[in-house]
């Protein structure tokens, strides 16, 4: 799938998975932090993230603190799909 | 009482001077996480306690059981006669978070309609507990049931202390239970705040909490209504207050817990050199140790000899503040005080050691912290008589 | 002393913000529903990862805390709330067989999530309680209420009482037999000689208090009792109506929690044959349906009805004209063994 592409679909699962009530996944800046001033996020969110990407993408990431680095914004999610996914 | 490490507080009383520690793999719960990770299992198989407590009715769940095992042995203990028991001015007020939820298989198939009912219907919620208890020792004073998650018998025995007070009751039997369910586990694993190792209170290398099981009663009077009965301990303070941060964690400067602590001493109307031990909520997860050492060095200062006994029997979620209140009275009566288990070094931030060996030490006056998730913190204070 | 100064009722008919309870709002293949509001002043953020209970829970109690800064505790009864997220949480251990879970269904399934999160959004540390005692988890909130206020009876507390149909309680109920086979409209509802009621829910918030003043409502007296003996719950009544009724004065309505199970009109029975001839009768299921804080419902409707002597014609079992309702008897009973009387008298 193309870099593109996987941004538009991880934006929309985002939402989906979340929640997000008041948020169009469009509305999501690539760069655009997902914690604190960004999209303001919190500590559960990160751990719904990790379940996100194990179920979606086959990641497994054991320490939520690992977890965070990965989880910055969309680019940083979005390299770390293509370089690890396994579905 | 009953917990992981003894079956009636004498029993318990013997593997804490011993420091026993009765977190181990699981061998009865089936769970993917049977030994993966350790937990303060009682190692009495469910039917195993229907026959010894002639428990055999149908609906009867693991913590039914038990919270009667725990309850009878406070009844026999108090020596309370049948006519007290049914009494319409003696409460009862429990509590527990995983109630009949221990059933997951049965719970699935009911909730999602699966077949035509189990005998567990009426038996899933935290109240069904001690409307059990009530049933079979046909009670007819008060009776209530409290979850404010691991707060909640701490609570219970804080509404129970208030009813007699306020004349409501004339004595109250006080306490709590939960047991081991692959809901509380896969939840809190969920929350990554579950310790594949046995826990560390208070270590800098903690790795989060172990997961226990057990129950406790206590049997609350007046004063003058205890001439010629044995008496253990006074609950001398109590105070319930809440963080206000987040649903599952604690803020870094513990408001809930200070004012909690606080709260109770106000109560006590005593100086916080007074207390001279603290029974910690102690969890060994990195939030609530850190939390609960900021607002203990917050109210004290110079903090009293604390230590935490999850370290012997695992988290025991509702049941916490009840067993925990028994172990602070055990602390009490015997002057002396037990360590906590598997600590090395102290958090780098606080800096705070808690005992770890078994001394007699004078104690007049013990704190017993339980803090939960929804901010929920209570303390309490026990006095010698 | 416990006096009722606000209330507010999210329920299936139309009873939050511009109240009208003359209409009446059917139940659906046996399920009474809440009509929910828009949640404006909830932020987005928080709202999204509420459970419906915490919700409607949150949304009754914002009126209040939004005009009322100084609480001093939330004080809540629920028996169910957090049911639904807690079975999904368990959906989730059976479909993924314990493997890698979200935590939010399991953090939402906590009965004290509600009090929680008014804790939060009011930044409001004071006392902070969950009673869970099933068809009496309302009646001890207020008794604890009561108790807080005789010690402190300058503070205020928002007493609240939350419970929901989520489909999965509903199934467990259904299978013991608590609801209706056949689908019943409100006018028949009191009137089906068969078994089992309808489901219903609400989220129901009192701002409370020792204040005297400007109080809609005194809440007068309470009691409890668990029993299946129709001759236990007359002693006690008549005891309760002889210690707490003021010398002279008579009950003037019994708002009754009769539900449509036939099973359960005996009770209903014995306490109408208790009270005076001469007294006004309404029932208030085939507005809110059966759940186990039902019996807020019931006050709220005894705050109303104080405030604009005014009961609507379709709460009426039997009537006598008065001039003057003062004071009102609630008698409920859960799956016919958590029994409670209620006395609410008018104040101002």
């Amino acid at each position: 799938m193309e870099t593109a592409a996987l941004k538009q679909q991880l934006k929309k699962q985002i939402v989906e998975f979340l929640n997000l009530l008041s948020i169009k996944p469009e509305d999501i800046k690539d760069d655009e932090p997902l914690f604190g001033a960004g999209l303001g996020l919190d500590s559960i969110d990160s751990l719904e993230l990790i379940v996100l990407l194990g179920r979606e993408y086959g990641i497994e990431i054991k320490d939520p603190k690992e977890g965070r680095k990965i989880l910055v914004d969309i680019n940083t999610m979005v390299a770390y799909i293509e370089q690890h996914r396994t579905k | 009482m009953i917990s992981a490490i003894g079956n009636t507080v004498a029993e318990n009383r013997t593997a804490l001077q011993e420091g026993k520690c009765g977190i181990t793999s699981l061998s009865l719960l089936s769970s993917k996480y049977a030994g993966i990770m350790p937990f303060g299992e009682i190692k009495i198989t469910t039917e195993e306690l229907k026959k010894k407590l002639n428990a055999t009715e149908p609906g009867v769940t693991r913590t039914s059981l038990l919270a009667l095992h725990a309850f009878n042995e406070a009844i026999n203990d108090s020596k309370l006669s049948s006519e007290e028991i049914i009494s319409f001015d003696t409460a009862l007020i429990g509590a527990s978070t995983v109630g009949g939820m221990c059933l997951t298989d049965e719970l699935y198939n009911d909730a999602n309609k699966k077949d035509g009912g189990s005998e567990y219907l009426s038996s899933y919620d935290c109240a069904s507990v001690n409307i059990y208890l009530q049933e079979r020792y046909k009670m007819n004073g008060p009776v209530n049931t409290i979850n404010t998650a691991c707060s909640s018998s701490a609570n219970a025995i804080m509404y129970g202390s208030r009813l007699i007070k306020s004349g409501r009751a004339k004595r109250a039997i006080v306490g709590g239970v939960d047991s081991l369910a692959k809901f509380t586990i896969n939840g809190f694993n969920a929350l990554h705040i579950l310790s594949s190792d046995i826990c560390t209170p208070f270590d800098e290398q903690r790795k989060g909490l172990n997961l226990g099981e057990g129950a406790a009663f206590l049997i609350l009077e007046k004063e003058e209504d205890t001439i010629g009965k044995k008496i253990y301990a006074v609950v001398s303070g109590y105070c319930n207050s809440n963080d206000s941060f987040h649903p599952s964690s604690l803020s870094d400067e513990g408001d809930g817990p200070y004012l909690a602590m606080k709260g109770a001493l106000d109560m006590a109307n005593l100086r916080k050199d007074e207390i001279s031990f603290i029974n910690a909520h102690g969890t060994a997860t990195e939030n609530n140790d850190a939390v609960e050492s900021t607002a203990m060095l917050r109210l004290f200062g110079k903090v009293p000899a604390f230590a935490s006994t999850k370290s012997n029997i695992g988290h025991t979620l509702a049941a916490a503040g009840a067993i925990e209140a028994v172990y602070s009275i055990l602390n009490l009566t015997h002057q002396e005080v037990y360590p906590s288990l598997h600590y090395n070094r102290p958090i780098t931030k606080t800096g705070l050691v808690p005992v770890q060996t078994y001394q007699k030490m004078p104690l007049q006056h013990v704190m017993s912290n339980s803090f939960g998730f929804a901010g929920n913190c209570s303390s309490l204070i026990f006095s010698t008589i | 002393m416990l006096y009722i100064h606000q209330s507010t009722c999210i329920s299936p008919q139309q009873t939050f913000l511009d109240v009208n309870i003359d209409v009446l709002h059917e139940p659906v293949e046996n399920k009474l529903k809440v009509i929910e509001p828009t949640y404006e002043d909830i932020p987005p953020g928080i709202l999204r990862r509420m459970a419906k209970a915490v919700r409607i829970g949150v949304g009754a109690a914002l009126p209040i805390i939004k005009n009322f800064s100084h609480i001093d505790g939330f004080i809540i009864g629920t028996s169910n709330a957090g049911m639904e997220d807690c079975i999904k949480f368990l959906n989730q251990i059976i479909q993924y067989e314990e493997g890698v879970l979200t935590p939010s269904n399991f953090v939402q399934s906590t009965p004290n999530a509600l009090a929680g999160q008014l804790g939060l959004l009011t930044k409001n540390k004071g006392y902070n309680i969950t009673h869970v005692h099933r068809g009496l988890a309302f009646e001890n909130a207020i008794v604890d209420a009561m108790m807080m206020l005789h010690d402190h009876p300058e503070n205020n507390y928002l007493l609240s009482a939350v419970d929901e149909t989520s489909a999965y309680n509903y199934n467990i109920d259904r299978l013991s037999g608590w609801y209706k086979k056949e689908v019943v409209t409100c006018e028949q509802f009191y009137q089906t000689n068969s078994t089992g009621s309808i489901s219903g829910e609400s989220a129901i918030a009192f701002l409370v208090s020792g204040e005297k003043v400007n109080a809609t409502a005194r809440l007068a007296a309470i009691h409890t009792l668990h029993t299946e003996e129709e001759m236990l719950i007359e002693k006690q009544l008549q005891y309760f109506l002889e210690k707490n009724l003021p010398a002279g004065e008579k009950i003037d309505l019994l708002i009754s929690g009769e539900n449509g199970d036939n099973r359960l009109l005996k009770y209903y029975t014995t306490v109408e044959n208790i009270l005076d001839d001469n007294i006004t009768i309404a029932r208030f299921k085939h507005m809110a349906g059966e759940y186990a804080t039902a019996s807020a419902f019931a006050v709220w409707l005894s705050c109303q009805i104080l405030q604009t002597q005014y009961i609507p014609l379709h709460m009426l079992k039997k009537s006598i004209p008065q001039s003057n309702t003062k004071n009102i008897l609630v008698y409920n009973n859960y799956k016919g063994s958590q029994h409670s009387f209620i006395l609410i008298t008018k104040e101002n």
